[in-house]
């Protein structure tokens, strides 16, 4: 199955050159796809562990902490890393 | 009876209406405070949008003087201004868009004390802050104070916006149960930090003024640099240690 990647917030352009599909196998987790797009990223860069994690729009935690879930067809795995600035 | 003189009707003509704000609402916004911490890329943008919608009294919070590399986003600010402290000359500024609105500048960023005391005086907080530490504290103060909450935060070409209504939608410790690093100075190009600015002020019209759909439980990303937005429906945490069990956690250290 196909799934939509969405790499946001701070130091969104690490992920620029990342597939904005990832294709996995029928049933996976959200950590299944978590562990995918660890492998995709450049070489030196690795996703915040305090970034929220959503999929299709529903909260699941962070990267460190976060409800299992199972993917869809379609599903948009959203990875926020943590933003401030006034 | 109207609190409002003719003038600040016909001022305020272009907002009232269907999808816009009712009379009442308009009466409602006129009333009401607004503290926001801090005024620079967003919050200033944000406060003029208040005060050109005639919200009745914005309290802001920030300190230090204007520096160069503030003016590629802080809106209230102008090269005459330089080197001087922010506080007096954004307020007057602020003043001059709109005399009918209160403007009350604080010189410094608040403490957890300061911040609850300011949020109680308010209808709705505002944080524009630019490290975690601020935002967090002032989540705190929100909660603590039983105000909803809009928070804007940016970084480069994109932004976000939560709205909290305290003991009722996830509150940012919900979402940032453990305080994320942060660096500064973060990149970040003044278009965004107005966009959000604008969007926030919006926000707080509409909690105060009884009209549209808060962002209540949701967060909104705008990834501009990409030309994107998404929207996530927040989940509480029941056992926050901000909010959860009545709203009112160990992390405020007291009650309401």
């Amino acid at each position: 199955m196909k799934i939509h990647v969405t790499i946001a917030g701070r130091s969104y352009h690490m992920a620029e050159k990342l597939p904005p599909w990832m294709e996995l196998p029928e049933g996976s987790s959200v950590d299944d796809a978590l562990q995918h797009l660890a492998a995709l990223m450049p070489a030196g860069a690795a996703l915040d562990p305090h970034c929220l994690v959503a999929v299709s729009g529903a909260h699941l935690g962070t990267l460190q902490v976060h409800r299992p879930h199972t993917l869809c067809e379609g599903d948009e795995l959203l990875v926020l890393a943590p933003v401030a600035g006034g | 009876m109207s609190q409002l003189t003719a003038e600040q009707w016909e001022r305020y003509a272009r907002q009232i209406g269907p999808g816009v704000l009712s009379r009442d609402g308009q009466e409602r916004l006129s009333q009401a405070t607004v503290f926001i911490s801090r005024i620079g890329g967003m919050g200033g943008p944000a406060a003029m949008a208040l005060a050109m919608a005639g919200v009745g009294s914005i309290i802001f919070a920030h300190g230090g003087r204007l520096i160069s590399p503030d003016l590629n986003r802080q809106v209230l600010g102008s090269e005459d201004g330089l080197d001087q402290p922010r506080a007096p000359q954004f307020a007057a500024r602020l003043q001059s868009i709109n005399r009918f609105v209160t403007v009350e500048a604080i010189d410094r960023e608040p403490d957890d004390e300061e911040a609850t005391a300011l949020a109680r005086r308010s209808d709705v907080v505002l944080s524009s802050a630019p490290t975690f530490a601020e935002r967090l504290r002032l989540n705190r103060a929100a909660v603590l104070a039983g105000v909803p909450l809009i928070d804007a935060a940016q970084w480069g070409m994109s932004g976000t916006l939560i709205a909290v209504q305290p003991g009722t939608t996830a509150c940012l410790r919900c979402i940032y149960p453990r305080d994320p690093e942060f660096e500064e100075p973060f990149p970040v190009v003044g278009g965004i930090s107005t966009a959000i600015g604008g969007l926030a002020a919006l926000e707080a019209i509409k909690v105060l003024a009884h009209t549209g759909e808060p962002l209540f439980g949701r967060l909104w990303l705008i990834d501009a640099y990409r030309g994107q937005s998404s929207i996530v429906a927040l989940t509480r945490d029941p056992q926050c240690p901000c909010c959860g069990g009545l709203g009112i956690g160990e992390e405020t250290g007291g009650s309401a």
